[in-house]
């Protein structure tokens, strides 16, 4: 193995990171490499600075105003935003809208049946038959028929409202 | 974890989850007391020292927790669950500024108080350190804060970054090799 590719196992071998295998690996590699060794040396020096940031503190300034935004904001009623309404307004029309599209589809037409008319040429010539009819008739619309002297019939139609009532006459001729 | 951090196994804990579930106010203003400083801290690490991003970041994840409070297992690993929602908002706030310029290393560091701040040996090798960071990939960055910071092992990283092990431990190995290179022939264009 070259030792660029040892490089990142060193990396890991400085913090004890690698699998016992690659640590034997990597423990042989630096007996015999001396610029694998100061590869090493290097990483361990810059780790140990990196590590001092442990150390680094936050103002306490900054923790207090973290607490008091989170603790203010727990403590406002949390309103609906708008956009929920908006949705669900337009779900319920689309809902509506839906269901109004969908009865007019199921809904039977009313199909009318085309139907052959048969229309019977008008009589250019009547028949003398007819003319008899229309004579007999005559004749007897000339005749005055029996008078009815009756009274006429009431219906009282009475209502929901006790304040109407609806009397209807109705005369034995039919009026 | 290195630290003994504190942990939903732990009695005292796994109450205080049950009682904040159950609407009380101060034991859930308890357990941000316990986290608040370590949340805010791994923000600011992973959003390169930029302070008003990391307060962000630590609010949401706090928001988030209380929101999820009903769905959470006072007896799982609590700490890992945290973290996994650090990183995540924190990722999805770098996406989200990625077109922002980023903070100048001057302008950086802001809210972050450093413990040997009268070493101006040490401050420069910090300075370096924190450069070094910001020009590291985001899964890379998140790698080595998670094991090298934060202190968990590389399974535990794994598991908060939601990949292999891996995975992880070719980013850890690839941070190392760039930091090293990085502190030892710094850029010459003033950092």
């Amino acid at each position: 193995m070259r030792c660029s590719k040892f490089e990142s196992l060193i990396a890991l071998y400085v913090e004890i990171d690698l699998a016992e295998s690659d640590e034997r690996l990597v423990e042989a590699h630096l007996e015999t490499c001396q610029g694998c060794r100061e590869f090493a040396a290097d990483i361990r020096e810059s780790q140990m600075a990196l590590k001092e940031l442990r150390m680094d503190f936050v103002e306490e300034a900054a923790l207090q105003e973290v607490r008091a935004e989170v603790l203010f904001h727990l403590s406002t009623p949390r309103r609906m935003a708008p956009w929920p309404k908006y949705a669900i307004a337009a779900m319920l029309l689309a809902g509506l809208w839906a269901g109004w599209l969908w009865r007019a589809r199921t809904a039977v037409p009313l199909e009318v049946q085309p139907r052959a008319a048969v229309i019977a040429p008008p009589d250019l010539a009547p028949a003398p038959a007819a003319r008899q009819l229309v004579r007999t008739v005559r004749r007897r619309h000339r005749q005055p028929g029996p008078a009815f002297k009756s009274e006429p019939l009431v219906v009282k139609i009475v209502t929901d409202d006790p304040q109407v009532v609806i009397y209807w006459l109705v005369g034995q001729n039919g009026g | 974890m290195e630290g003994g951090c504190v942990d939903a196994r732990d009695e005292e804990f796994a109450r205080l989850v049950k009682q904040a579930k159950a609407g009380d106010a101060v034991a859930f203003e308890a357990i941000l007391g316990l986290y608040e400083r370590r949340v805010l801290l791994t923000a600011l690490r992973l959003l390169n020292r930029n302070i008003e991003d990391a307060k962000d970041a630590a609010q949401q994840v706090f928001l988030r927790l209380h929101r999820s409070l009903g769905r959470l297992d006072e007896n799982r690993h609590f700490a890992s669950w945290l973290y996994r929602v650090t990183v995540n908002v924190c990722r999805d706030m770098l996406r989200a500024r990625a077109h922002r310029p980023a903070l100048s290393l001057e302008d950086a560091g802001a809210g972050l108080v450093p413990a040997a701040a009268d070493d101006p040996v040490r401050n420069e090798q910090r300075r370096l350190i924190y450069a070094a960071l910001a020009t590291l990939p985001e899964r890379e960055r998140t790698a080595v804060v998670l094991r090298d910071l934060e202190g968990f092992t590389t399974s535990e990283a794994a598991r908060i970054m939601g990949c292999s092990e891996v995975t992880v431990r070719s980013q850890i190995s690839n941070a190392r090799v760039k930091i090293r290179k990085f502190v030892r022939r710094p850029p010459r264009r003033p950092l």
